[in-house]
């Protein structure tokens, strides 16, 4: 999956800067953007709690990017598939059932403090529509892959962008247009989920 | 391009005001907006540096704009984008037509760009039979009915729910109810048929990077995400001023915009593109993956010749959060549309006139009263009232002033005497319609100006008749000399509180010499733009203030203040013999209240405590508190006083007197009257303190109509009488 950065740990995470300490602030922050924040102690409890997710949702088509770098995600999507239930993992698949699907699954690379906004790198077009073309958008993150504001977020971010397609999210889609009302999930997702994970990914070399 | 544009603002501002659907959602945002944006900025150390850094990035952009310019379209192209630069706005609709050609485009999508509303590109588009539609839920209402949008950031503002439901039935032909979820919803289904099936998409950009060559999009829905996701090109129209050096400088944007612009810490999306990216599509039956196309417009339209300009250059700064708007007690009573239709508020009236609209600009610039109380929260700090007065001027100097305000500014008031001897006329003429010390109906045609507010009556003496008496009381022993300048008003029609100044001062030892020849400040002629005018009257207010020798200058209205100690420096900066003799002046010059407060201290002075029982609360004249700064002293005197100060809620906000604002635009004026007597009403005070006489004026009216239990006093009047009591 082409990305802005192959390995956002390696190549641009600087222990001064990315750091668990700023959890708390990003946990209070993202609620208040209307995230449903999901914290997992391991991989394995995330997985539970994603099977939860998915069976109370109902969903029958799903669109998951982000398994070929992190084994575990790749197991994951692999027992999502079940009867009655499709997981689509190749781009071209994802590309042709992003209209019609119910939830896509993908990654984040790390969390801001500040804002309660998670970076994603979106350079691949299967990524993109995972994220907005469904009414739900579950993400995957690192629990202690935080940054303390958005100063600091571009001072990481400063170190491997140089081309592609990336940004922040901060909860659902929402309008307020008519009468200042919020509204939730206008053209992009109307439910925001981040499952942060304390374990660290196994990343595959 | 200029546009002739045939207007009456006249009957526009009436018709807003008339609107209660607009005049319900503005008051009710504008009241909580406030602490909304406070809130936002909670886990902020300070708001003031982020501020200062976002401009010193900014200022360095402008000033090095053709570099970085060059360096932006060099790592867009190097990146595989196409880059081309557009001097206005039919260039970039040629080279849009080109591109759509090319192409085989017909479907287009559109995310809110200010931008192509600027040179109003979708009706070229669609006059070229290409399908254009907005995708900001918002944007894509006002499309269908025809109008613009009249906020930056919430555009359909002006609406209730019943009129977009009307909207939504025009558009499909379907009965739509005017629930608002329901709306959300049919918006999403209708909406995503356009992004699924675009050709080419649209956008415009908050920022650009030079560095890398990206776009970034803010947005809270979705739909520049989309844009520039599914179609197989992306089209960004950007101006020059959104560009910025490096990666990292959008940090300096993005802490400030969102909370400024929508009161949130992020808004829900913010996307950068840079370079063209990967598009999956069908292909002759076939899926497969390629880059799409991307083509960037850099739009001069003005901006160019803006960033060369000293002083105007300063608009670069601006992140269009709309936030000036927001706290702008002009906007919030005629909504966005009467602006121009593209850019709104002050920085609207600035941004139409330097886009090559000066006809438009002359038309609606003195809807600014230059209360500046955007200049407290611009996000990049762009000082927008000067800005405004900037362009007047300019407009003055190249079209002339109307014959009315002609003959008046430079026929009258340029002559003392002439001048002054039609107020004292006036003084006579009044007669027929004063009651006491106000004029509470005008006849005919006048009787909306006193309508819900008194007119005060000038005065039978002014004060330049009275203080060769009171000078007689000057201590013989003076710690110093002070020149008193009165301004019009406290001559004309607060002479008493004139008195006031002038016993407070010779109390604290102090000589009093009230210069004669002293003449109107210059600022109402200043305000309309006419600085020559102005300029002769400054100069008659120097020498007739030198040649006094005082040690200081005293002037107890804060405009006459401002313009002495700061305008007049600016007015003959190149002109190196008066800008001296102005600076001298100007050294000299002190506000009445934070002067006294000062030589109370000094002196280890206290008060009688004279006003022991009274509750009294204290409205901030706009250019006291946010053009001179001063605020805390006028309150700390009062306390001396012994009378129970109480804080009133939106102390300082604009009365809606504004000069002759409050005069020419009665009709907006005053509805802000009445929300500020309001909150008078509020404190159950029985003195509301000022300390400007032209608040005086515009708030004593409103208060003996509408509440004449409660009386107006200047600050100076309050100490005179605790002196009294001695």
């Amino acid at each position: 999956m082409e990305k802005v950065c192959a390995d956002w740990p390696a190549k641009a995470f600087d222990e001064q800067l990315v750091s668990g300490k700023y959890w708390d602030e990003f946990a209070e922050n993202t609620k208040a953007a209307a995230t449903e924040l999901i914290h997992a102690g391991t991989w394995q409890e995330a997985e539970q709690l994603l099977q939860g997710l998915v069976k109370d949702m109902e969903a029958k088509e799903i669109l998951a990017v982000g398994g070929e770098e992190n084994p575990r995600l790749g197991m994951m999507y692999q027992h999502l598939q079940s009867n009655g239930r499709t997981v689509y993992t190749d781009k071209f698949d994802i590309a042709e059932h992003a209209p019609q699907a119910d939830l896509g699954i993908s990654t984040a690379e790390f969390g801001v403090g500040e804002s309660g906004s998670v970076c994603v790198d979106t350079a691949s077009y299967e990524s993109r529509v995972t994220g907005m073309l469904p009414p739900t958008h579950i993400v995957f993150l690192q629990a202690d892959h935080m940054v303390k504001n958005i100063d600091t977020a571009f001072r990481v971010i400063a170190k491997v962008y140089k081309k592609g397609y990336m940004g922040f999210i901060t909860g659902p889609s929402r309008t307020a247009d008519i009468e200042r009302v919020l509204s939730l999930g206008v053209h992009g997702p109307g439910r925001f989920i981040v499952i942060a994970v304390d374990e660290p990914a196994q990343r595959r070399a | 391009m200029a546009v002739k544009e045939k207007r009456n603002i006249r009957k526009e501002i009436h018709n807003k005001l008339d609107d209660n659907v607009m005049q319900g959602a503005l008051a009710k945002f504008t009241s909580e907006y406030p602490m909304a944006r406070l809130k936002a900025y909670a886990n902020v150390d300070s708001i003031d540096d982020l501020r200062d850094d976002l401009r010193t990035m900014k200022r360095w952009a402008v000033d090095h704009i053709d570099a970085l310019a060059d360096e932006f379209q060099h790592s867009v192209e190097e990146r595989g984008g196409k880059v081309f630069r557009a001097a206005d706005g039919d260039e970039v609709k040629k080279i849009l037509l080109q591109i759509c050609e090319e192409n085989g485009v017909q479907r287009i999508v559109k995310s809110k760009s200010m931008a192509t509303e600027e040179i109003k590109l979708n009706g070229a588009l669609e006059n070229a039979g290409l399908h254009v539609r907005e995708t900001d839920l918002g944007e894509w209402m006002l499309s269908v009915a025809g109008q613009k949008p009249s906020h930056m950031v919430m555009p359909a503002i002006h609406l209730n729910k019943e009129q977009c439901a009307g909207f939504f039935e025009q558009e499909l032909h379907e009965e739509v109810p005017s629930d608002i979820s329901y709306m959300i919803h049919t918006a999403r289904r209708v909406l995503r048929e356009e992004f699924l099936h675009a050709d080419l998409g649209i956008t415009g950009a908050n920022f650009g990077i030079a560095e890398n060559g990206a776009i970034g999009l803010v947005t809270n829905e979705g739909n520049a995400r989309l844009v520039t996701t599914t179609p197989k090109i992306h089209v960004v129209l950007i101006g020059y001023e959104k560009l910025i050096p490096k990666v990292k400088d959008a940090a300096k944007i993005l802490r400030l915009l969102p909370r400024n612009g929508t009161c949130q810490r992020m808004t829900s999306y913010m996307t950068m593109v840079s370079g063209p990216t990967p598009i999956i599509y069908k292909k002759d039956g076939k899926w497969v993956e390629e880059n799409r196309k991307q083509y960037v417009i850099l739009l001069d339209n003005g901006r160019l010749a803006a960033a060369k300009d000293p002083k105007m250059k300063q608009v670069y700064q601006c992140v269009r959060c709309a936030s000036c708007l927001n706290v702008c007690p002009i906007w919030r009573m005629v909504g966005g549309h009467v602006y121009g239709h593209i850019y709104s508020g002050g920085i609207g009236a600035i941004l139409t006139g330097l886009l090559g609209n000066m006809e438009a600009f002359s038309k609606f610039s003195d809807l600014c009263i230059g209360c500046r109380q955007c200049t407290t929260i611009c996000p990049g700090e762009i000082p927008i009232p000067d800005l405004i007065d900037e362009l007047r001027a300019r407009y003055v100097k190249k079209y002339g002033l109307s014959m009315p305000e002609k003959t008046a500014f430079q026929h009258i008031l340029t002559h003392r005497k002439v001048f002054h001897s039609l107020l004292r006329i006036g003084s006579v003429a009044q007669k027929p319609v004063q009651s006491g010390k106000f004029i509470r109906h005008l006849p005919l045609f006048f009787s909306g100006m006193t309508d819900g507010r008194s007119l005060p009556a000038i005065a039978a003496k002014p004060l330049r008749d009275r203080t060769e008496d009171l000078c007689k009381h000057n201590p013989k022993n003076p710690v110093m000399t002070a020149a008193f300048f009165s301004g019009c008003n406290m001559d004309f029609v607060f002479p008493d509180t004139g008195e006031s100044v002038v016993k407070v001062l010779q109390d604290l030892n102090i000589a009093v010499t009230y210069p004669q020849e002293q003449t109107c400040c210059g600022k109402p002629v200043l305000g309309m733009g006419d600085r020559d005018t102005g300029k002769v009257i400054a100069k008659q207010n120097i020498e007739a203030l030198e040649a006094t020798g005082a040690d200081v200058i005293i002037s107890a209205c804060p405009t006459c203040a401002e313009t002495l100690e700061r305008t007049y420096k600016e007015l003959f900066k190149d002109d190196v013999q008066w800008r001296a003799r102005a600076e001298a002046v100007a050294g000299k010059v002190r506000e009445f209240t934070s002067f006294v407060a000062e030589q109370y201290k000094a002196q280890g002075r206290t008060l009688p405590q004279a006003e022991r029982g009274s509750r009294i609360t204290y409205h901030d004249s706009c250019h006291m508190r946010r053009g001179l700064g001063v605020w805390q002293q006028p309150r700390e005197l009062i306390k001396m006083t012994g009378a129970d100060f109480v804080e009133m809620k939106d102390s300082d906000r604009c009365c809606g007197m504004a000069g002759a604002f409050g005069v020419k635009y009665s009709e907006i004026s005053k509805p802000i009257l009445h929300d500020k007597l309001e909150n008078i009403g509020n404190t159950k005070a029985d003195t509301v303190a000022v300390a400007c006489p032209a608040c005086m004026m515009q708030i004593g009216g409103g208060l003996n109509q509408q509440n004449p239990s409660v009386r107006v006093k200047h600050v100076a009047d309050i100490l005179a009488e605790c002196i009294a009591e001695r």
